[in-house]
Formats: structure tokens, C-alpha cells, sequence
């Protein structure tokens, strides 16, 4: 019996000596890369919510045909990935209401790269102000489009009201929200004065709460994506 | 030693006699030569090629969790239906999403095997009599044809392969083949079908194409090109595949498209006809024609048999009703009141908007269009002796609001009396019924909407064999009800709205509706969706019309909930949302999907992919 044994420990480790003589010869995912998707209308990070702004990376290096992996940006307008392999990229953000960014930029990612992208919105919002009436709260904002020529249609304004501040398209609370649409239908060079201003009134908010609100107008590019308002907090009274 | 010379004069002797017959043909494959023996290696050939044809039937499941495909042998839970996933109905599916990415459809095995039909069976023509080999070979062209339009329905251009391709005779290089453009690949369709036309015989076995049958693909085909090329050019993502041409038809394209498709349909006029046995009860009637396997208005069908050889008997009974009528195990697909709706508002409110009250559930029914009940089994209508006792509560005394006041409220903030469990009794009277409404966390078998599906429900069954994998109504995947539609959308399309009224009407009179005098391309699209409805066209439909991200745009869908108010002895129906209050968005990528991630790793000639992926 203890010959078995042993004889089976020595296949074993004959076998274990044997294994892994190949080391991978690739580094491992140990480059990073971040930065701040800037608002050339403002010069302010670029609203963002979940689901709308990625920054696409396609490793070049690695394949012609690469497949693309995305950065989602964060709330405040920054990206960060710090788990990429090293390798020339070409980088492109994408899926926001912005102008398209025609020409990527393709750059080498190594430890602690970063770029900071600017983009042209499509709308920015202006004037934003809030006016709370027992629990009724008056949103009023305008809208002003830095390149109006082409701008996609409008498709709709409204509020996004959530309880915390991760708050926009597809993370708010539908009756103080999606319910409140206001359809607007048109393009840019058809909008009156009267049309670019906008005022929306979300009724019924529940006493004593915090609210954390917003605003945002969607265009129909491919990506029926929204521009959005700073995020304000709201303390509806007990 | 003498033993061993032995044994050495055996092998000699074995080794001598060895190695006579190598060359014998292998016994395990079918060759070409018993294949093209004659009609029934044929026979046999071609059955393997109709079992796997793009026939998005009972058990087609468009993706979400689990088994996602075509023709799947023991898929059972047909309530994963396309039409759930889009608001025709709400089912298991959480988002359009679940089925917008597809499953990898990649039928290049199945084109293969048709080519090789094309190649190698005019060398055999001599076993086969009169004309039949042209015959085949039409079959094969119309095959091909179905191949190619379920995949460029879903990618947009795709390789073109004509040949039968080998490897490793064929270098890889010879093997990638680039995608053609989209264009090309429906009239590559248009032209394989005329050659089915060509070919094949008027008459076929039960099942198979004939001419008619590729006349019929043909309609539909075309018909879906000359929208994409209208409304694909308005609406559309950009990127490089659409700058090629490789997604997106250009516009001045539409036209042709929809006369070819105007002109297929048409020619089936006389060739098939609507169901019509009993014209008396046209409930009945509407509801046969899905049931009745000698009906004229049967273009091409697939059979299904529970004979323990064959196995291919599908779940429909079992899983579209409640379980207390059947042996079934759930219902999970419930047609919303948006679907419902496509026949105009229900007469649930007066003009003020307070609730009309009704002495029966079933009250409801009366006057609908006979063809809306053959559809959708509304509260208050019995199958196998039982009936829809859906209610989702009870009220002591009827509320002072009106309906969208009451509404409005939350359910727990209202007068009303609810439960989660059929079995809960209020002075010994159920609170919501066996068939419904069904809330959040309660098992299911009961219904989000207050309805059930009602076609292709056989009636006649017993109860006993309703089970799984005890349904055996041939799924009809062209009829002529569909013909007609696909004419008066062409004709439409065409500006030619007298054609599309003398087909409309036709529909409308067998399914007890009133006949219209003027008709626009809107009348025709819901035509469209009222009769075809639960056939897996609809989201192909709002795919080819650009127009599936405006109806599914964060979109909720609503549900017919009856309730009971105790001291009037009356029931009243509330429009609410459905009770899972699920959120549906389709985005504009998704009108095309991505190519296969596979198939792009093994072909890097397949890039560019599609936009936005």
C-alpha cells in the first residue's frame, strides 16, 4: 500500500514538475486609462447618466478587426478602466448627446495614461431653476443649441426626480418623471423662442422627503440619448 | 519455438488475405448516389431541410434566459413568444432586449446542403421521371431562398454562396467570404423564388412548397425589402456597414420592391381562399381556421406528432391557459389592452368617465367583433367547461371617483379588497379568480392583463390532453389571410388604396367587422396586427417599419382588470397597468443585429459589423 502511495505522489509530482513550463508571454492587464469627457459648450464635465456615455476602445495593436470594449463614464463626467492591457488604441466616446466624434483618437495605453475628450452637445441647458410650492415643484430651463444646423429632431423635455443622486434616464421615479413628458416633436430651426423655453411642474411630491432632480431634453439621434441639467437636491418640506 | 512459427505462419497467412477491399464505400454515411436514387432518398434528403427551415413556429424562441433558437425538439415553454417581448403581449421577458440581440443565427450548414441539391442532382437525372428533377431543384431554389431571408431579416447584407464550398480543397482565405450588400441579398431572394416559381408544380404534398408557396415567401419578402428601403432610409444608425450599403436599401429601390411584392400576392387570388365553413358563428369559424387541418386558406404547413418515434408535438395548450384547465404546468403570455384596443376603446367607461357597471363578467363580450374573441379569451369566456373568473378584487361599495381617479391610487390606498392567493375567500367569496389577476411573487397560471390567448387554442381537446408535448395543430406558416395583407400594404405603399380596400374588406367580412369605405396605410398596418396577431410577424413588422423605438420607448403596457362591488351585485373593469408594470425599449441599433461574435472571430471579412455594435 505505502508503495502505491508513493509511486501515485511520484506520477504526481512528475506530472506538476512537467506542467506549466510555458509561461504566458503577455503582460497582464496592468495599464490604465482615465479622464474627464469635457463640455466644449461650458467648459464643465459633460452631464452624463447610466447607460448613455461610453468611451469605446478598439486595440488596434492586438487585431485589425478588434472587438470593441467600452468605458462607461461615470455621473460626473470622467471614465476610468484600470484593468487594460497595454497596446496603441483607438478611442472614441460615444452613445451621449453629442455631435459625433468623426475622428478617433488612437494613442499608445500604457500605466496611468489619460485623455481628457471634448465634446460638442447638442443642447445645452440654461436657467435652471426650481421653485417649490407646498409639494408642487415648478421646474422652469432653456434651451440653447451650439450648432444648430442638422441638430437631430427634439423629441421631448422632462424632469428626473429621484430619492438619491444617481438620478436620470433610467434611474428615477416614474410618476415624478417619465409620467411628466413633454412632448415636443420638432427640429431646431422650425423652435420659437416661446418653444426653447420650458417649464414643467411635478405635482405631489411626497412630504419631508429629499429629492434629488434634474432635467433633460432627448434628441432622435441613433442613440435617443438626452442632455441633461445639473442635479439638484430638493427638501420637500414635513 | 514450434508454437511460435506457428503463430507467425497464422499472421502470414491473415496479413495475405487482409487488404483485399479497402476500397469499399463507408456503411455509416449515405452517399450521393442513394440519395439521388430516386423519390425516396429524396424524400428523405429534403425532410432534413424542412425540419430545419426558418419556420418561427410554437417552439421558435427568440431569446431570453435558457434555449434560444429554431425548430428546438423539447422546448416546451412557448410563452417565451416574440410577441411578449413587445407589448402584443407581456410574458416572461423582463426587456425587448432579451430578444433584440438574436441567438447567432447562422444557417450556412442548411445553404450548404441545399446547394448541394443544385450542384449534384441533374447528374442523377436520370432516376427520377418526367420532370421532376426541375421540380427538386425549384424546391431547393425556394429552400435557399427562406434561408436567406431569415437571415437578411435579421443582419442585413450576408455572404452570398451559391456553390457548395469544401474545405480543405478550398483555402481559408477562398472560404471568408465578404458580406454582399443588403440590396443584393433580397434580390438574390426575389430571383431564386422566380426560379421556384419556374420550376416547381402547382400541386404538393402536405407540408412542401409548391409554386404557390414560393409566390407566398416572395410577398412577404419583398414586401419587407421595399419598407426597409422607404423607412430604413429615414430612420436609420450610421456607421460604416450602412456607408457600404452592407445595412440599408437606397429609397428609390422601395418602389420596385413593392411592386414585386403586390405582384406576387396577386397572383394567389383564386389559388386559396379565406376560411370560411361557418359562416353562421364567426367566432367559431375565425377560431377553426387555425384548427382545421383541411382548411383552403393553408399555404405551407408543419405538422407535429407525438408518435414516440417522431416526438415533435408542441406545448401550446399547455401553456397559454390557466392550469385549472388543463394538465399543463403555467401560462406565463398575456395579450395587453394596447393589442386589444386595435379595435377601438372598450366600452368600460361612460362619457364622464365613471366605470359602466355589468350584471356579468361576460357582459363585456357583446358586440365585439367576432374575430377580436377568437383571438384573445376575454374575462367571463369559458374553454373545456371552465371559465375566466378573472377579478382582481373586491369593492364593499362602489367609489365616488372616476376611473382615472381611482386609478391613480396606489392599489393598497384603495377602498378595494385584494389578494395574492385565488383560494382567500371574503364571506365566502373568492377575491381574485383562478384565472387572475395575478400579482408580483404569486404563482403563476394566472393573468397580468385580464386576458389569455385564444388562437391556435384547440377547443376540442379534452383536458386530459392538454399536457406538455400532447399539441399536435400543424403550425400554418403562410396563409392567405396574410397574402391579402401583404397586398394591400404593397398596394398602399403604391398609392393604389382601392386595391388595398377590396382586400381589406375581404378580411373584415369574414371576421365580422364592419366594412370600411376609405382606408389609409394605417387602417392597413393595423389590419395587419389585428389579424396576424400571436403569428410572430408583429416584431418584424415594427422592425421593417422603423418604427419599433417609437412604440417601444420606455414603454408600459396596460391590462383589463375587472373587479366585483358587493352591494350592487355588479362588476366593473378598470384600465390599469399590467401588474408586473414592466418598462420595454427597443433601441435604433437593434434594427439590425450584430453579426455573430463567431463568426466575425473566424471571418474577418464579415467587418465591418453593424452600426453601433
Amino acid at each position: 500500500m505505502k508503495k502505491l502511495t508513493s509511486r501515485i505522489l511520484l506520477g504526481v509530482s512528475l506530472l506538476t514538475s512537467a506542467a506549466c513550463t510555458k509561461i504566458d508571454n503577455y503582460d497582464g492587464p496592468n495599464a490604465s486609462f482615465e479622464g474627464r469627457l469635457i463640455d466644449a459648450a461650458t467648459g464643465e464635465n459633460f452631464q452624463t447618466s447610466t447607460g448613455s456615455v461610453t468611451v469605446r476602445l478598439e486595440q488596434i495593436s492586438w487585431s485589425e478587426t478588434p472587438v470593441p470594449q467600452d468605458i462607461p463614464s461615470k455621473m460626473d463626467g470622467t471614465f476610468k478602466d484600470t484593468k487594460l492591457f497595454s497596446g496603441h488604441y483607438r478611442i472614441t466616446p460615444i452613445g451621449g448627446a453629442f455631435w459625433p466624434v468623426y475622428e478617433p483618437v488612437e494613442m499608445d495605453i500604457s500605466k496611468g495614461s489619460s485623455h481628457n475628450f471634448e465634446l460638442t452637445p447638442y443642447l445645452v441647458i440654461t436657467n435652471f431653476t426650481q421653485e417649490l410650492n407646498g409639494n408642487n415643484l415648478t421646474l422652469r430651463f432653456s434651451i440653447d443649441a451650439p450648432i444648430g444646423a442638422g441638430l437631430p429632431t427634439i423629441i421631448e423635455a422632462q424632469p428626473y426626480v429621484n430619492t438619491t443622486k444617481l438620478v436620470g434616464p433610467g434611474a428615477s421615479i416614474f410618476n415624478y418623471s417619465d409620467a411628466l413628458k413633454v412632448p415636443v416633436n420638432k427640429e431646431w430651426i422650425n423652435m420659437t423662442d416661446e418653444d426653447k423655453t420650458i417649464e414643467i411642474t411635478v405635482p405631489d411630491l411626497v412630504p419631508g422627503r429629499k429629492f434629488f432632480v434634474r432635467v433633460g431634453v432627448r434628441l432622435n439621434d441613433s442613440y435617443k440619448s438626452s442632455n441633461l441639467s445639473q442635479i439638484v437636491e430638493i427638501d420637500v418640506p414635513q | 519455438m514450434k508454437r511460435y512459427s506457428k503463430l507467425i505462419l497464422a499472421v502470414m497467412a491473415g496479413i495475405l488475405v487482409s487488404c483485399q477491399k479497402l476500397d469499399i464505400k463507408p456503411t455509416n454515411v449515405v452517399t450521393e448516389d442513394v440519395v439521388f436514387n430516386g423519390e425516396a432518398g429524396m424524400n428523405v434528403y429534403m425532410a432534413n431541410i424542412y425540419r430545419k427551415l426558418p419556420i418561427e413556429d410554437f417552439r421558435y424562441r427568440p431569446g431570453g434566459e435558457g434555449r434560444a433558437g429554431m425548430n428546438l425538439h423539447h422546448e416546451w415553454q412557448n410563452f417565451f413568444h416574440m410577441g411578449a417581448a413587445i407589448g402584443e403581449m407581456v410574458g416572461p421577458f423582463g426587456d425587448t432586449y432579451e430578444i433584440t440581440s438574436g441567438f447567432g443565427y447562422w444557417p450556412y450548414d442548411d445553404i450548404r446542403a441545399v446547394n448541394y441539391v443544385l450542384e449534384n442532382l441533374p447528374k442523377y437525372s436520370a432516376n427520377f421521371t418526367g420532370n421532376r428533377v426541375n421540380e427538386l431543384l425549384g424546391e431547393a431554389y425556394f429552400c435557399r431562398a427562406f434561408f436567406y431571408f431569415a437571415l437578411v431579416k435579421r443582419y442585413g447584407g450576408v455572404p452570398i454562396v451559391t456553390t457548395v464550398q469544401n474545405y480543405p480543397q478550398q483555402s481559408i482565405e477562398e472560404l471568408q467570404m465578404h458580406r454582399d450588400k443588403e440590396e443584393d441579398v433580397w434580390n438574390f431572394i426575389g430571383e431564386d423564388l422566380d426560379k421556384a416559381y419556374e420550376m416547381m408544380p402547382e400541386k404538393s404534398p402536405r407540408g412542401r412548397a409548391n409554386k404557390y408557396v414560393a409566390l407566398a415567401l416572395k410577398s412577404r419578402a419583398m414586401l419587407y425589402a421595399g419598407s426597409i428601403a422607404k423607412y430604413g432610409s429615414v430612420n436609420y444608425v450610421d456607421g460604416d456597414a450602412r456607408a457600404q450599403g452592407l445595412v440599408g436599401i437606397p429609397a428609390e429601390s422601395a418602389n420596385g420592391f413593392f411592386t414585386k411584392a403586390w405582384e406576387a400576392a396577386s397572383l394567389l387570388e383564386g389559388k386559396y381562399e379565406l376560411y370560411n365553413q361557418t359562416p353562421g358563428d364567426k367566432v367559431k369559424n375565425y377560431v377553426d381556421a387555425f384548427l382545421d387541418p383541411a382548411s383552403k386558406e393553408n399555404i405551407l404547413v408543419r405538422d407535429y406528432s407525438k408518435l414516440p418515434n417522431l416526438e415533435s408535438a408542441h406545448s401550446w395548450d399547455a401553456t397559454f391557459s390557466p392550469g385549472y384547465m388543463t394538465v399543463g404546468p403555467e401560462s406565463r403570455a398575456y395579450p395587453t389592452l394596447e393589442f386589444v384596443e386595435r379595435w377601438g376603446k372598450l366600452p368600460i367607461v361612460d362619457a364622464n368617465d365613471y366605470p359602466i357597471k355589468y350584471d356579468n363578467l361576460a357582459d363585456l363580450m357583446n358586440g365585439l367583433e367576432p374575430r377580436l374573441l377568437a383571438t384573445v379569451y376575454f374575462p367571463g369566456a369559458t374553454l373545456r367547461g371552465y371559465t375566466f373568473d378573472t377579478q382582481r378584487g373586491l369593492y364593499e361599495n362602489m367609489f365616488t371617483g372616476t376611473a382615472t381617479q381611482e386609478v391613480a391610487k396606489p392599489l393598497d390606498s384603495r377602498a378595494s379588497i385584494t389578494a395574492s392567493d385565488p383560494n382567500t375567500l371574503y364571506n365566502g367569496r373568492r377575491i381574485i379568480g383562478q384565472a387572475g389577476m395575478k400579482r408580483p411573487g404569486s404563482p403563476d397560471n394566472a393573468t397580468r392583463t385580464g386576458f389569455f390567448v385564444r388562437k391556435y387554442i384547440d377547443y376540442n381537446k379534452d383536458k386530459s390532453q392538454t399536457g406538455l408535448f400532447q399539441s399536435e395543430q400543424a403550425w400554418i406558416e403562410f396563409r392567405y389571410g396574410e397574402i391579402l395583407l401583404n397586398r394591400a400594404e404593397a398596394a398602399m405603399e403604391l398609392s393604389n388604396p382601392g386595391d388595398a380596400l377590396y382586400c381589406i374588406n375581404q378580411l373584415r367580412e369574414r371576421a365580422g367587422g364592419p366594412h370600411l369605405n376609405s382606408i389609409t396605410l394605417d387602417d392597413v398596418r393595423n389590419e395587419r396586427c389585428k389579424e396576424l396577431a400571436f403569428e410572430n410577424h408583429y416584431y418584424w413588422d415594427l422592425k421593417r417599419w422603423r418604427i419599433a423605438d417609437v412604440v417601444l420607448d420606455n414603454a408600459k403596457f396596460k391590462g383589463l382588470m375587472p373587479y366585483y362591488i358587493i352591494s350592487e351585485n355588479k362588476y366593473i373593469f378598470l384600465a390599469e397597468r399590467e401588474t408586473f408594470d414592466r418598462t420595454y425599449t427597443f433601441e435604433k441599433k437593434f434594427y439590425y443585429e450584430a453579426i455573430p461574435g463567431g463568426e466575425l472571430a473566424k471571418n474577418p471579412n464579415l467587418y465591418p459589423n453593424n452600426p453601433n455594435y
